[in-house]
C-alpha cells in the first residue's frame, strides 16, 4: 500500500512537474545566473528585492542535479518524510542520476541509524538530537550537524461561525477530543450542543502528534470519543467549517489556506502565528531537522550537494507539504552551518 | 436477472439431429463462449479465495477476538478494538432509508411505465430513465453533500451534521429508483394482456387491473427487484464515502455521520496503510461480511422468484 501511494505521488508529481513546467525554469533561470558566476549586478538585485534577508544563501553554489551522482541514504521522522521526498522527487526531476533512499522510521530510530551503525547519511528528525546522541556519534567519529528545514505546526480549528471558543487549556483541549460529549461539558458557559469532531486519520503524523502532545501517547481517549476522521485535509476542513459546534485539527499551512471559513483557536493564550512557533511559545508546533556530518557531506559530494540543494528550495515545497517554513534567521543559519561544512 | 428467469424452461428444443456432423466454427465458437463464462466465474472464484484466505488472517490475529467482531461497537482498528456494528448499522441504517425511497418511487414508475404511460411516452420516458442508472455515483455523493444535506438543514435545523446518513441514504434511493422501476416494469410487462383484460371484462377500473391483478401477478418479479436494489445499496460506496461520514458511530440517529461497511473500506485502503498488518487484514473480513450478506440476499431472491412465480401459458 505505501509503496503504491508512493509511486502514484511519483507519478502525480511528475504529471504536475510536466503541466507547470514553464513556472520553475523562469524562476530558477536568473537565480543560476546570479549564483555560480556571482555577479555584481545579480546580487544587488536579489538584496533590493528580498531586501537583504537571504544574504547568505547567495553564497551557496548553485547545484545542478544533472551533475550530481552517487547514492544518497536518508532515515528518520515520518514527519520530515514527506518534505524529504518532495525535495528528492524535485532533484531527481531536475537531473540526479544516483539513488536517494528514505526511510520513515521515526526520529529516534533515524538517529541510531546514523550515530550507532553510521549507515546513513542524513538523519531526519522532528525534534532536535539528544546529547546522549551527540554522543553515540562521536564515538564513531561523527559530529552532527542540525540544519533546519522547517516547521509542523498544528492549527486547531472551529468555523467561523463559531463564536463562543477562541482561546482553550490544553486540559480543555483533552475534554474536547475525548471525554466530553457537549461544549457545556467542557466550560459551563458553554452551548450546550454536542461537540462534533473532526481529526486526521489514524496513519498520518499529524494524528500520531497531536496523540503525542495532549494525550501523552495514548490514542484511546480520542478514538472512543468517535470522531470524524479522514486523510484528505478537504474532508475536514468541510466538517469543521459547515457547523459552530465542529472542531479538528490540521497542519497550521492548511488552515492558512482556509483562513475565511475557519478560525484557529489560541492555546494557553497563545495564537498560532509565524511569531509564536518561531519563538517556541506555541505548544503544538515542533521544529524539522536534516542532521548530517562535514565529514560524510566531504566524503560524499552528492550528500553535499543534496543538503544544499534541500535549503536552497526547501521553501519552494514547504507549503505544499503542509509545513510552515522556517524563520529566515533559522534557514540562514542552516545555510551557514552548510557553509562552514564547506569551508 | 428476474425477467429472464421465466424464458429459460420452454425454450429448450432437442437439437441431437443437428449435432451430428461437428463444425469447426461451431466447436470455435462454442468454446469462446465458454471462455466467456468462464472468465466471470472464475474471478469470483478468485475473489472468494482473497477475502476468505485475508479475512483468515485477520481472524486468526491475537488482537481479534471472533465474538467482540459480531458483537463489539466499537470499530478502532488503531486501538484493537473490532467490533463491527458501528459500520453494519450505518450501512443497514442507509440501505433502509434508502429502500424507503427508491421503493415507492421505483414501483411508481414501474406501473406509471406499464399501464398508464401512452406508448409514445413510454418510449421516450424508459430510456430517461436508464440514463439516470448511468450517472455517475460520484456525481451523486457530491449532489448529496451539496444539494441534499443543505436541504435537510435547511429544514431540520442545524443538528443535521455536514455529513449524515440520512442525505447519503436518500441519494443512494434516488440512485436505485431506475433500478427498481426498469426491472418492476419488466415484470408488470411480462404479465400476459389476457388478464388485463379479463379484469376490465368484469368492470375493474384501470386502478383495480393494476394493483389487485397486474402487481400481484408480477410480485416475483418485482421481489427480485427489491432484493436486488438492496443489495446495491448494501454495496453502494462512492455516495456514502462522500457523504456519509468517515469515521465509524453506532447510532441511530440519521442526522449523524456514521460510516458504512464499504465506506470504510475505501477510506482505510486509501490511507497509508502498512500491508500485513491487522488493520490492512480487517478490510478483508469486512468485504467478506458483505460478500455474504449479499449472497444471501441473492439467494433469498432466487427463492422468492421460484416461489411465487405465476407461471402463464
Amino acid at each position: 500500500m505505501k509503496k503504491l501511494t508512493v509511486l502514484l505521488v511519483a507519478l502525480l508529481a511528475i504529471l504536475l512537474v510536466a503541466c507547470g513546467s514553464d513556472e520553475p525554469e523562469t524562476v530558477e533561470v536568473p537565480v543560476e545566473i546570479g549564483g555560480g558566476a556571482n555577479s555584481e549586478a545579480d546580487t544587488a538585485a536579489d538584496d533590493e528585492t528580498d531586501l537583504g534577508v537571504t544574504e547568505s544563501m547567495d553564497e551557496m553554489p548553485m547545484v545542478d542535479p544533472l551533475n550530481v551522482t552517487g547514492d544518497i541514504i536518508e532515515a528518520g521522522s515520518s514527519t520530515v518524510f514527506p518534505l524529504a521526498e518532495a525535495i528528492a522527487e524535485r532533484f531527481i526531476d531536475e537531473g540526479y542520476s544516483g539513488n536517494i533512499t528514505i526511510d520513515s522510521i521515526g526520529s529516534g530510530a533515524g538517529f541510531s541509524r546514523f550515530c550507532e551503525a553510521g549507515e546513513t547519511d542524513i538523519a531526519n528528525a522532528s525534534r532536535p538530537i539528544r546529547d546522549s546522541e551527540v554522543e553515540s556519534c562521536q564515538a564513531i567519529d561523527r559530529d552532527p550537524i542540525e540544519f533546519r528545514v522547517g516547521t509542523d505546526a498544528l492549527a486547531v480549528v472551529v468555523s467561523s461561525d463559531n463564536d463562543f471558543v477562541d482561546d482553550v487549556t490544553f486540559a480543555e483541549l483533552q475534554a474536547i477530543f475525548s471525554t466530553a460529549e457537549n461544549w457545556s461539558d467542557v466550560r459551563s458557559e458553554w452551548p450546550d450542543e454536542p461537540i462534533q469532531l473532526y481529526i486526521p486519520g489514524t496513519d498520518s503524523g499529524t494524528f500520531d502528534y497531536f496523540v503525542e502532545e495532549v494525550f501523552e501517547e495514548d490514542p484511546e481517549p480520542m478514538l472512543s470519543a468517535d470522531p470524524q476522521m479522514s486523510e484528505d485535509d478537504n474532508v475536514l476542513v468541510q466538517g469543521v467549517s459547515a457547523s459552530p459546534y465542529a472542531i479538528g485539527f490540521f497542519g497550521y499551512a492548511y488552515y492558512q489556506e482556509n483562513q475565511d471559513i475557519l478560525q484557529a483557536l489560541s492555546i494557553e493564550g497563545v495564537e498560532p502565528s509565524a511569531e509564536s512557533v518561531d519563538n517556541n511559545t506555541y505548544p503544538l508546533a515542533r521544529p524539522l531537522f536534516i542532521y548530517s556530518d562535514c565529514s560524510v557531506m566531504n566524503d560524499k559530494p552528492q550528500v553535499n550537494d543534496y543538503i544544499n540543494y534541500f535549503l536552497t528550495n526547501v521553501n519552494e515545497v514547504i507549503n505544499e507539504v503542509g509545513y510552515f517554513p522556517a524563520s529566515d534567521d533559522a534557514l540562514n543559519q542552516a545555510r551557514d552551518s552548510w557553509l562552514n561544512c564547506n569551508n | 436477472m428476474a425477467s429472464e428467469a421465466p424464458l429459460a424452461p420452454t425454450t429448450r428444443v432437442d437439437t441431437s439431429a443437428l449435432d451430428k456432423k461437428p463444425r469447426a466454427r461451431e466447436t470455435i465458437i462454442q468454446a469462446l463462449l465458454f471462455i466467456a463464462g468462464a472468465i466471470s466465474i472464475l474471478t469470483t472464484v478468485g475473489i472468494v479465495y482473497v477475502l476468505v484466505s485475508q479475512a483468515w488472517l485477520f481472524f486468526s490475529d491475537q488482537q481479534v477476538n471472533i465474538v467482540e467482531f459480531f458483537t463489539g461497537t466499537t470499530w478502532q482498528p488503531r486501538i484493537g478494538r473490532f467490533g463491527v456494528w458501528p459500520l453494519l448499522s450505518a450501512t443497514l441504517m442507509i440501505t433502509t432509508i434508502a429502500m424507503f425511497v427508491a421503493l415507492p418511487a421505483g414501483l411508481g414508475t414501474a406501473i406509471y411505465l406499464s399501464e398508464y404511460a401512452a406508448p409514445r411516452t413510454r418510449a421516450r420516458l424508459k430510456p430517461i430513465l436508464e440514463i439516470l442508472a448511468g450517472i455517475p455515483t460520484v456525481v451523486y455523493g457530491f449532489f448529496a453533500l451539496t444539494f441534499m444535506t443543505p436541504l435537510l438543514q435547511s429544514i431540520f435545523g442545524p443538528q443535521v451534521q455536514v455529513f449524515n446518513t440520512l442525505s447519503a441514504g436518500i441519494v443512494v434511493g434516488i440512485l436505485i429508483i431506475p433500478m427498481v422501476g426498469s426491472m418492476s416494469e419488466d415484470a408488470l410487462q411480462a404479465v400476459p394482456d389476457s388478464l388485463r383484460q379479463a379484469a376490465y371484462g368484469i368492470g375493474a377500473t384501470k386502478l383495480e387491473t393494476s394493483l389487485r391483478i397486474v402487481v400481484p401477478a408480477a410480485i416475483s418479479g418485482i421481489a427480485a427487484a427489491v432484493v436486488v436494489a438492496i443489495s446495491r445499496a448494501i454495496g453502494e460506496t462512492m455516495v456514502v464515502t462522500i457523504a456519509a461520514g468517515s469515521g465509524p458511530n453506532f447510532t441511530l440517529n440519521p442526522f449523524e455521520a456514521a460510516e458504512t461497511l464499504t465506506g470504510h473500506i475505501a477510506r482505510i485502503s486509501g490511507g497509508d496503510l502498512s500491508y500485513d498488518s491487522v488493520d490492512y487484514n480487517s478490510i478483508f473480513a469486512l468485504g467478506l461480511l458483505l460478500f455474504v450478506i449479499t449472497l444471501i440476499l441473492n439467494m433469498i431472491s432466487r427463492r422468492i422468484v421460484a416461489r411465487f412465480r405465476e407461471v402463464y401459458e
